[in-house]
Formats: structure tokens, sequence, C-alpha cells
């Protein structure tokens, strides 16, 4: 027993001096990791003229947030990060709400096409995206000739939200499927014998189950679709419909010689989700942990 | 019991009234609808073409090409070959390098390292940014006249080649993936590993074993679910690598990707049905980690 | 396949463009066919593209519009895109919701995609500028096939040898006499001496050295060589086509070593910030030299790429012919032609040109007068040719260009001893290719 003791102060020691060694090395590690980033965000404070007349390396005549102001003014910045609220918000309450009842069926009533149903949805959520892509576009025309409008789907948000809830409802149900079998048959059992409907079933008793699931699922979904940048690119022919992440692209182009503007244009771009992560770093975690661990 | 559960379930069944049958057949139907439509049907439909000659216009146009489009690619194509090896390398680098990096750093900083928790944050911030603002950052980081170029003394007159040198550009392209592959993975390996218990650990380490032991008999072997799954991310997020490239290059031709190529000829003023052909051999090569997956993950299932 | 007649002959287009404002006689018919189209499209709203171009484009497409609209009273919505992306995307896009008016290009580009019924017939707009526009200009705007004319022809430029002159002054070299081979490569060997770049080039894009080996080919082996090459009527693979690849490997030592790594922007950069001798580029990047500095500007200078061969001399050059085209399937298909008819008449062209636009343009009505130095030298450089190509990616086919020729030219330049190797290759894809 004392002997044990003594063994495990040796190797608490031990372990500290040596955790002491990995920190200062994953700490360094960290410094380079991090460092594009910070050298991003320090070119976009300062103005171009500065770089030009003395150099990137040159010591800092002016911090400003004057590219950030001019970066929201020329480019239109707004509009875009708009945009991408449009798409991204109904994208993730959609993608969630069909992968919930998805995964409410399959989990909750024995059908024998239940597998058949969860392997589509996860191989769906596997296929290159690339397939599709053109079968997609002439689908969206042709069923916006049939309606009389070819802007229904094609160069619209809906339609972009439509495919995006096509590609991640796989990954959502697959998800919610797995975290639902671990809330007891007991609670649904219950809930059937005392008469609630199919509705109420899913409603007022499962919903609420899932609740952690889904706020987690959210988070990650979100950083998902805010991100997505071939869908947008292809399937919004105006610019001025585009989300940002697709959007910076023509930005680059444009702006390829005053590095600072579009420095602070990426900054910008990069702060929701960045800013999501700081603040819901838990349900983030959870959300991976979710998807990567079988229920 | 196991009878009288069997009964509980059928009778519930059989009880289920109309309208919780329209009901269930709702919430199943839409979603697996929007499913088949914009996927599987599209998936299909392109399987198809790829057997066609057609320059994507007008219906008429379309005709029978056989086998034509495959053999091209096999036969005439360079780049065809150069884009299996640049996937096959993304594949093994992320697999063999990347992959683990991300292991060693979870269990790195698992261990409760000073300021873990402010490393779990800078190594995991690439993974929330999106590839177009990490195409920017590091374009600029190695553009002629940016930081790299400039610490080496060269300016855009006599800038040394990056993203256009085939010696270097598949370790660069690959560092800056991995950049963002090492904090996904480390985030995910990290989750899994809070549910490892601790004392565990110490047990064996008082025991006399080595950090390498524990890691391969006790971590590696609790964390299996999860090991799998990161092995099977790894393996499609290398075959369809497409994104960062796009951004780099705007074009396929100096740094081939399979995906790339199928964007290059399925669209735009080089369509041709080559492109659905490409498409297919993707959809191919991802099969096999596709099923793997859904063998791990239903198992118990199918059984 | 006729791309011959699909030229643009040089002559006529010379002769037209130097006519400085001869055309008051044609105002009539032609403010005839504008106000005709500006009774219909009052009130509406019409969709402009721009491809690329940056603030100077944006503030060239405002002022036009502006015109358009105190003319017409229709509401003009522009916007501008990523150039590369509208291309990659172009099917797609005529296919769905096009904006109804956008700069184009003439040859392949607009003649395929017109006789797909995605860009609107301009037969009848046409027409109303005739009087305005030099035969060859019309005839290298109408699709061979159909003889429908898919674009208005606004400007073109010469693809020619840029440097700058005080630079060639430095090195003791007479910058209006670059004229034959020897000069070519010692203004190059002297450059590279003082540690800059000979021959700048950027082939990240995969078309900006089309233009050397456009030129070069038609150097060594003639224009017709070169178009039939194009066209499968010649090889790759012949001892022709590879002599000419001898000569681009010259330039290879002369180049900068990151040309896989930089795009036409950063070949316009290293010329602007005096980094290099020489390069092949088409004009349209003065506008940029303007926009930093009206010195900058002055320093330019264009020649035609010496001759190689004494039995073609300079008689061919890349002459790419913008113009404007209309979407078959955008919402305001009428809208959309008044637009572009109001860009390709001599009111939109002022119009631009009040705006900054440096592009030379093929109107006859335009005054060439008040042309500055560069841009008389730009219509120089085109009268020494007699052969006018659209350039490598407008003279082919669109799956042979871009997918094929594109990659094989970075290949050979990365790797020129494999030139055989890549030849046959280049060949055996064309073979491969569906009949058109």
């Amino acid at each position: 027993m004392s002997t044990a003791v003594v063994q495990s102060a040796e190797y608490r020691n031990n372990q500290k001096r040596k955790d002491t060694l990995i920190s200062i090395f994953i700490g360094i590690f960290a410094f380079v990791w991090i460092f594009p980033i910070l050298w991003t965000v320090w070119t976009s404070l300062r103005p171009y003229n500065d770089i030009i007349s003395y150099g990137i390396f040159s010591w800092p005549r002016h911090i400003n947030f004057n590219n950030y102001v001019n970066a929201m003014k020329e480019m239109h910045i707004g509009v875009y990060l708009m945009n991408s609220l449009i798409v991204t918000v109904p994208s993730v309450i959609l993608t969630l709400f069909f992968g919930s009842l998805v995964a409410f069926v399959v989990t909750r009533y024995q059908y024998k096409f239940n597998l058949g149903i969860l392997l589509l949805f996860t191989a769906g959520n596997m296929l290159p995206i690339v397939l599709t892509y053109i079968p997609v576009f002439w689908m969206f025309i042709w069923v916006g000739e049939l309606f009389g409008n070819r802007n229904m789907l094609y160069n619209n948000y809906g339609g972009l939200i439509l495919v995006h809830v096509g590609f991640q409802v796989g990954f959502a149900t697959f998800v919610l499927s797995s975290y639902m079998k671990t809330i007891p048959k007991e609670i649904s059992e219950s809930a059937t014998i005392d008469g609630a409907n199919v509705f109420r079933h899913y409603w007022n008793v499962i919903l609420p189950l899932l609740r952690p699931a889904l706020a987690a699922l959210s988070v990650l979904m979100t950083t998902w679709i805010y991100n997505e940048f071939f869908w947008a690119l292809v399937l919004m022919s105006d610019d001025s419909k585009r989300p940002i992440t697709s959007a910076l692209r023509r930005l680059q182009g444009q702006y390829v010689t005053d590095f600072n503007l579009l420095a602070a244009g990426a900054i910008i771009a990069a702060s929701p989700t960045v800013i999501m992560f700081f603040v819901l770093r838990k349900q983030f975690i959870a959300g991976l942990t979710l998807g990567s661990t079988k229920g | 019991m196991k009878t009288a559960a069997t009964v509980q379930k059928k009778r519930s069944r059989r009880s289920l009234s109309t309208t919780d049958r329209v009901t269930l057949t709702t919430f199943i139907g839409i979603p697996s609808l929007l499913q088949i439509i914009l996927l599987w049907i599209p998936a299909v439909v392109t399987i198809i073409l790829s057997f066609t000659y057609w320059n994507g216009v007008r219906l008429k146009d379309i005709h029978w090409a056989g086998i034509q489009n495959y053999k091209n690619i096999f036969f005439n194509n360079p780049l065809f070959y150069q884009a299996l090896k640049n996937n096959g390398i993304w594949l093994l680098f992320f697999v063999l390098i990347a992959t683990p990096l991300g292991i060693l750093l979870a269990y790195q900083i698992d261990r409760g390292i000073k300021g873990h928790a402010f490393f779990e944050s800078i190594y995991y911030l690439p993974v929330v940014l999106s590839l177009a603002v990490i195409g920017i950052i590091w374009n600029f980081m190695l553009q002629p006249g940016g930081f790299v170029q400039g610490l080496m003394g060269r300016d855009i007159g006599n800038a040394i080649s990056i993203w256009g040198n085939a010696k270097i550009n598949t370790w660069v392209i690959l560092g800056i993936a991995s950049w963002r592959h090492i904090g996904y993975i480390m985030l995910l390996y990290l989750s899994g590993l809070k549910s490892v218990d601790p004392a565990l650990k110490e047990a064996a380490a008082i025991d006399g074993a080595t950090d390498w032991q524990i890691f391969r008999k006790i971590i590696l072997p609790t964390m299996q679910p999860v090991n799998i799954i990161i092995v099977v991310i790894t393996l499609i997020e290398s075959l369809r690598a497409f994104d960062l490239v796009y951004i780099i290059y705007g074009s396929p031709t100096i740094f081939p990707l399979l995906n790339l190529l199928v964007f290059q000829n399925f669209a735009g003023q080089g369509i041709s049905m080559k492109g659905a052909a490409y498409a297919v051999i993707l959809l191919i090569l991802c099969i096999v980690p596709i099923i793997t997956y859904l063998r791990i993950n239903f198992q118990e299932d199918l059984k | 396949m006729s791309e011959e007649k699909n030229v643009l002959s040089r002559r006529a287009v010379i002769k037209g463009a130097a006519v400085g404002g001869a055309a008051l006689a044609a105002g009539s018919s032609l403010s005839a066919g504008t106000a005709d189209a500006a009774t219909k499209v009052k009130g509406s709203t019409v969709k402009w593209t721009t491809r690329g171009g940056g603030a100077t484009g944006d503030a060239i497409a405002k002022a036009v519009n502006d015109a358009f609209t105190k003319k017409t009273g229709a509401k003009v919505v522009a916007q501008q895109v990523n150039s590369d992306d509208f291309q990659n995307n172009f099917a797609q896009i005529m296919q769905g919701s096009p904006d109804d008016a956008f700069g184009w290009m003439a040859g392949y580009r607009s003649n395929h995609f017109g006789e797909m019924g995605l860009l609107a017939d301009l037969t009848r707009e046409i027409g109303h500028l005739k009087t305005n526009l030099p035969t060859a200009a019309i005839k290298g705007a109408t699709s061979p096939v159909s003889k429908k004319p898919y674009i208005l022809p606004t400007t073109y430029y010469p693809w020619g040898l840029h440097y700058r002159k005080s630079m060639v002054k430095d090195i003791g070299m007479n910058p209006e006499k670059i004229g034959n081979w020897d000069d070519f490569v010692k203004l190059m060997t002297l450059t590279q001496k003082k540690g800059l770049v000979g021959y700048s080039l950027g082939a990240k894009g995969g078309w900006e050295a089309m233009g050397s080996f456009d030129v070069i080919n038609a150097r060594v082996n003639g224009y017709k060589y070169h178009i039939d090459l194009l066209n499968g009527r010649a090889k790759w693979t012949d001892a022709r086509t590879k002599e000419s690849f001898k000569y681009m490997a010259q330039l290879i030592p002369f180049m900068n070593p990151n040309f896989m790594d930089i795009s036409w922007d950063g070949m316009r950069d290293l010329l602007l910030q005096k980094k290099t001798g020489a390069m092949m580029m088409g004009s349209w990047f003065a506008n940029d030299f303007k926009a930093k500095s009206q010195a900058d500007y002055d320093d330019l200078w264009v020649v035609p790429f010496p001759e190689i061969n004494p039995k073609f001399g300079v008689d061919t050059i890349d002459a790419p012919l913008d113009g404007i085209s209309v979407a078959a399937n955008g919402k305001n298909v009428s809208g959309g032609k008044a637009l572009a008819e109001f860009w390709a008449s001599p009111e939109g062209i002022a119009a631009a040109v009040k705006a900054g636009d440096t592009n030379i343009y093929v109107s006859k009505s335009f005054d060439t007068s008040a042309y500055d130095a560069f841009n008389k030298q730009k219509l120089a450089v085109l009268a020494a040719a007699s052969n006018i190509m659209f350039f490598l990616d407008r003279d082919a086919r669109g799956d042979f260009a871009g997918p094929i020729v594109g990659p094989a030219i970075q290949s050979f330049l990365q790797k020129p001893a494999d030139v055989n190797k890549i030849l046959e290759n280049v060949q055996a894809q064309w073979d491969a290719l569906p009949k058109q």
C-alpha cells in the first residue's frame, strides 16, 4: 500500500516534468500553427501604402481599422454575410428537422426497411458531390421551366438551401439515430400506451430529449454549411446572391494587389464561425463526439 | 420477457391509426424523397451520361459513346494518372502522417498539460475557417512578395517557385490541408479520450508500462470505434479533396485531382461527358471506404 | 470548319479604325435603330455582367450603362463577376438565368454557344451598326455555320511583345528598334544579366502561354499551318510543330523560374515594377498601368513578336475581338439587345473612353486622332500583320483548347525534353474527340 503511494508520487513527478516539456513544445508549435492567421490579422490592420513604401516587414507607421471599413463599403461584405445567413439558418433547421424525423421513425418503429433507409442516408452523405452536380443543375432548370420560372431553384436561395439539406441530412440522420438508440425504449412504449399519436410521440416525447444532440449538431452544421463553397459557386449566377465564402473568390481575383483590404475581408468572413467556436466550444466538441461514437 | 416485449411491439404497431401511418410515411417520405431526388437519381444519371458524347446543352445532341470516354481517360490522358497519383499521395500522407499527428496531439493535450484548453482551441482554429479563407491566408504567406518569400529575401522579381514547382507543391498543399485536418482529428480523438478512465492509465504506469504500451494496450482498444471513423473520414476526405486546390489554382492542370478533373470536364466551355466518366471513377474509388464505414456502423443491425 | 472566313482581314479593320469620325453620314440610320429599340425597352430593367476588370471595369460599365439609362429610360442592374468562374460555368449560366447582356469574346466561344441556342441572334443590331463597323469585324463576329452574328464587336487588342522604354534605354538599346530575333534575344540576355527576368511568363492559368505558342508557331510555320493545326488538319506530331516548340524552349532559360506560380496579373506586376525585360501579352492590361500612374503608362511600349522564318516575316498576329453578347435565356432579351447595341454604338464607346477605357475600338466612327502614343503603336502593331488570329482558345474547340492544349503547354514548359511524348499525347487526345 505505502510503496504504491510512493511509486504513484514518483510517477506523478515524472509525469509533471515530462508534461512541462511537452507543454513547451506544443506551445511553440501552437505559435507556428496560428501564425498565418495572426499575420493576416496584422496585415489587415495596416494600410496598403505602408507596405508598398516600406515593405511587408517594416515597422508599422499606421495601425487602424480602415481596411475593415473599406471592405464593408467597397466589397459589400455586409450583403454577402446576409446571404450566408439567409442560406445557412434555414438549411440547418431543415436538416436537423428532417434528420430527426427519419431517426425517430427508424429507431422507434420496427420496420423492415429501417436499415435500408439508414444505409441510404449514411451512404448518401459520403458520395462525391461533383457526381451529382450537372444533373442537379438540369433538374433545377427543368423544374423551374415546368413552373415557368427558371429562377425558382437555380440562382435562388431556395435551391441552394434544398441542396444543402439534401447533402447534410444523411449525416444528421446517422448521428441522431445513434443518439436516439441511447434513449430507453420504455419511454416510447409508455407514451404509446398513454395513447399519444405518432406526432405527439415525436414532438412532445422524443424531440425534447434530443435537445442536447440537436444543439451540438446545429453548431457543427452551421460551420459546414457556412463554409461550403462549391454549390453556391455553381448554382448562384448572381454575384449579389452568393454567400460570403463563394463571394470571397471573386474578391480574391479583384483585389489581388491590395492584399491588406482582402485580408480584412477574409477576417470578416471568417469571424462568424470563429466566434461561434469560442462561444459554443462545448457544443462543438459534443457534436463531433456524437458523430464519431456509436450510442 | 422477450416474447412479452415482442407481443407488446406487435400490438403497438397493429394499433397504429391511419393518421399515424400517414404521419410516419410523411416523416420518412419527405426526407427520403429529397435524398433520392437530389443525390441518387443524379448519381445514376451521371453514370449513364458517362457512356455518351454530349456537350451538355441540347438533348438531341446526345449520342452513345460506349466506353470511349473511359478508354480516352485511361489511354490518352496523362492528367488522369497525375490526379490518381496526387489523390494517392494525399491519402497516404493523411493516413500515415496527418492523422497520427492529430492523434498524438490529442493524446498529449489530454494528459492535462498546462494550457491544454488554450492549445486545443489554437489547433482547432483552422478547422472552423472555410477553405476560401484558408486559400487566401496561405496564398498571402507564400505568394511572390509574401511573408515566406520575404523571409528568404526574395521580391517578386526573383521569387522562387512554390505553387508551380512540382518538387514541392504537393508537400506545400498537403501541409496546408493537414493544417486543417490535424486539428479536426485532434478534436475528434480528444472527445473520445475523455471517456477513457484516467485511473486505468495510472495503474498501468505504476505497473511499469511505458507510454507507448499504455497507448497501444489501453487507449487504442478503448477508442476502437473512433479509430475506424477517423480512418474512414480520412479516406473519404482525401478522395474528395477539391476546394483548397481549386481556390489556389483555379484550374486542375498544375495539381490535378480527380475531383478537379470532373469539374473541368463536366462544366463550362470544356464540357464533355469525360467529366461524367471521371466522376464515376471517383465514385468507384469511394465505394470501398463507404462500404467499410457502413459495415462497421451497422454491423449489429445487419446481423 | 472554316476559321479562315471567320478571321478579320487586317486591312479592313485598320482602315476602319483609322478613318476617324467618318460615320457622320451613317448617323441617321444608326439613331433610327436605337430609337426604335429605345421605345421598346423604356421602363424595363436590363441586367449586365462585367467580366473582371476591377474598379476600372466597374467605372466603365457604370458610365456606359448610365448613358444608356439617360437615353432610353431603361434601368440597368450591373454586376462584376470573376472572369474565370464565369467562363468555367458559362454553359450553365447561359442555360440558367443569365444577365441579359455581357462582355464576351468572338470566335469559337460565341459561335459555338450561339449555335447551341444560348446566345441571341444579333443580325438586326449588327445591321443598325453596319455603317460603323468594318466588314472584317462583322465577318469576325459572324458564326461561319449559320452566318448569324452572336456578338457585337467592340474592342480588340494586339498580342505583342511588351516592354518598358526606360529599361531598354538603360541597357543601351533603342526602344523603337526591337525588330528581329537577335534584338529580342539581346534584350532578354541583357536584362537577365542585370539580375532581372528576361522574358516573363505566367502559366498558372493554363492559357497565358498559349499566346507565346500561337505567335511562335505562326512565325515558324505560317498562319495557315497554325490554324490547320488547331483544327486537326495538321498533326501535333509533325516535325514542323516540333520545330516551333524548339523555339519556345529557347525562351525558357530567360523566363522567371516561378512561371507556373503566377498568372497574367503576376506578369503585369513584373513589368509594372520594372522586373522584366519583355513579355508577350495582350495589350488590355495597359488600363492598369494608367491606373497606377501616367508616367508608367507613357513608359509602356509594344512591338510585333520578332520574325523567325523570313518566309512569313511578322505577317500574323493574335488580335482577339471582344464584344457584347446577349443571352437567349435572359429575362429581357430585347432590353439586352438594346443595351448591347448601345455599348457598341459611338455613344457607348464615347462614354467608355471617357471613363478611362484605353482599349481600341473597331468602330469606324471612333475618332483615332485623339489616340495617345501607345494606342497608335497598338494600331501600328496590328497593321504590321496581314493574318489575324483570335487566340488559341478561341480558334480551337472548347473541349480541346482548355482541357488538352493548355496542360500540354504547361508540361512542356516544365519538362521541355519530353516534347515528343507530350505532342504524341495531344494528337491522341485530338483523335479521340467526338466529331462535331
